[in-house]
């Protein structure tokens, strides 16, 4: 016995295993990412779901009602993973890894001392945070103007909590590889934490 | 150099131009052009196709309208702009000069 989900793909509703459904969910996720900063991506995004919802309406039957993990793989083979879905008008692999993608600023929960502002802010501008709090506590020093702007700061950044924030926080254009190398290297200070 | 991928990139090259060559001769909704592409080994993965069609609509080479189905949802129909047309009679001109410069290399 296996627990169902009921979906609606491109217009039409499925009752879906939920191993299934949540293999469809990861690839359309995926796919979000890859499409995401080109223009009308919604739309190519629904498109792509209505003719999946067709590829998978035509594995069911009468007999077979329910849509199973291995419906859901094959048709995902036909549509194709996002790293093979790519095309000569669009921009070039290279052009897409150099192109830079948002970057705001955070605070840094990873590197903090206090609220991790000045962690934030060093990581925007890529500089040691040192150097900001070194200005911060002179800033305190000369008049206590530095705690006013360090509140400020702290109520209006918000605190880079997912791994996209993180990398926007850098600058680095967002795309599945870099979340990818960002997940793989907190992973890394995880398990190096562990040891310690 | 990697043969698979060398032939990859020339069909990716010429894709856009066959999509506008299926739709030349009438309206198609996505699954149409798609069955047309795979039986000429155009296309590999179907995913490729989507982004393309929204591109050329955007740039005012496809129009669609929406068309009621008897099987499910109503479906999206592409055709041919005027400025498509426009677009593929140039294609279409490219490609024999290419055709023709190849050849000639080769047998020469």
């Amino acid at each position: 016995m296996k627990i169902t989900v009921s979906v609606n793909l491109g217009g039409y509703s499925f009752n879906i295993d939920e191993d299934a459904y949540s293999e469809l969910k990861r690839y359309l996720k995926n796919l979000e990412l890859h499409f995401a900063g080109e223009e009308s991506s919604s739309e190519i995004l629904s498109d792509i779901e209505a003719r999946m919802a067709e590829l998978l309406k035509a594995r069911l039957t009468t007999f077979k009602q329910v849509v199973t993990i291995d419906d859901v793989r094959e048709v995902i083979a036909i549509m194709g993973n996002p790293e093979d879905i790519t095309d000569e008008e669009g921009p070039t692999r290279k052009e897409k890894f150099s192109r830079p993608g948002p970057h705001r600023m955070y605070r840094d929960p990873d590197k903090r001392i206090i609220g991790g502002v000045c962690a934030g802010m060093g990581a925007y501008w890529d500089i040691e945070p040192w150097i900001i709090r070194i200005i911060f506590i002179a800033l305190v020093m000369a008049g206590g103007l530095g705690i006013l702007i360090y509140l400020i700061l702290y109520i209006v950044l918000p605190e880079a909590k997912t791994t996209a924030q993180k990398i926007e926080m850098k600058g680095d254009p967002v795309n599945i590889n870099n979340i990818k190398e960002a997940v793989k290297k907190e992973f890394d200070t995880v398990r190096k934490n562990m040891k310690l | 150099m990697d043969l698979e991928n060398t032939k990859a990139q020339m069909r990716k090259g010429i894709l856009e131009y066959c999509i506008l060559s299926v739709l030349s001769k009438n309206s198609c909704y996505a699954s149409d052009i798609i069955r047309e592409l795979k039986e000429a080994k155009v296309i590999v993965v179907e995913g490729t196709l989507y982004p393309l069609l929204t591109r050329q609509k955007n740039a005012g080479l496809l129009s669609y309208r929406w068309e009621e189905s008897q099987q499910g949802p109503p479906r999206k129909y592409y055709e041919l702009t005027d400025e498509g047309k426009t677009y593929l009679t140039e294609l279409d001109r490219s490609w024999d000069e290419l055709v023709e410069s190849v050849n000639l290399i080769r047998t020469r």
